[in-house]
């Protein structure tokens, strides 16, 4: 998509630059007569395609309801979207901002788990277990 | 009235940052377009009123593509206030600028 908006760019800044220049001529060359009608479109035209770019390649819109913002994070994870800094490192998309919950670890899971509500009766099981093995 | 708007701000929730973005977004592309409709009024010769009117129609014009190409058709997904965010939003921020380049082409290469 931002390949498409800057040929669309491209392609309007030459129509714009173009009629520019032909209106500049045909005002230089017949001082007060209005302006021919091939000029005109050229630059309306022109104007149309560089707007339509630039549209196109500003940032694509985020969501502003929060369910819906919260799972397209969900669904799409971290990404690149394609912006790097300065020292080419890649810029990542917005991530999950309770990450550090380690919601997604659980009491099965590989995880710690919620922290504030780890499974207190596993801990001292295993704990029961291990000075067993010390005897 | 004000409590329905809240508590139906408290059941969904609005993003700050998304809104922060959008608006950025929006504004951006508004005085971009601006100054570019300058250039084509300026170009033109148009005086007075008429370029004003051409700024609102293309204004109007690119709405419609944020509408269509930003939104997806879905204005409310990405606006609070779909109207005055997306439909008006910044169109009255950007006439500073398209009088910039109206009067600057006007200028060069009509007069």
């Amino acid at each position: 998509m931002a390949f498409f908006g800057t040929v669309l760019n491209t392609i309007g800044a030459l129509f714009l630059t173009h009629a520019i220049y032909s209106a500049h001529e045909h005002t230089t060359a017949f001082a007060n007569t209005p302006l021919p009608l091939d000029i005109t479109l050229e630059l309306l035209v022109g104007v149309i395609i560089l707007s339509t770019g630039i549209v196109i390649s500003a940032d694509k819109l985020k969501p502003i309801q929060y369910a819906k913002w919260a799972g397209q994070i969900s669904q799409e994870g971290r990404h690149g979207e394609g912006k790097y800094t300065r020292e080419g490192e890649e810029i990542l998309s917005e991530g999950d901002p309770y990450a550090f919950l380690g919601l997604d670890g659980g009491i099965g899971g590989k995880g710690e788990g919620r922290r504030g509500f780890f499974d207190v009766k596993g801990k001292r099981k295993e704990y029961d277990e291990w000075v067993r093995g010390k005897q | 009235m004000a409590t329905v708007d809240e508590r139906e701000l408290q059941i969904n929730p609005i993003v700050a940052t998304s809104v922060q973005h959008n608006t950025q977004v929006t504004s951006n592309i508004r005085n971009l377009t601006a100054s570019l409709f300058g250039v084509a009024a300026g170009t033109l010769g148009l005086e007075s009123y008429p370029g004003f009117i051409f700024y609102l129609v293309a204004s109007s014009v690119v709405s419609v593509l944020l509408f269509a190409l930003k939104a997806e058709g879905q204005p409310g997904k990405y606006f609070y206030k779909p109207l005055g965010d997306m439909w008006l939003g910044d169109v009255f921020g950007g006439l500073s600028g398209f009088v910039l380049t109206w009067t600057l082409f006007y200028g060069l290469v009509r007069a």
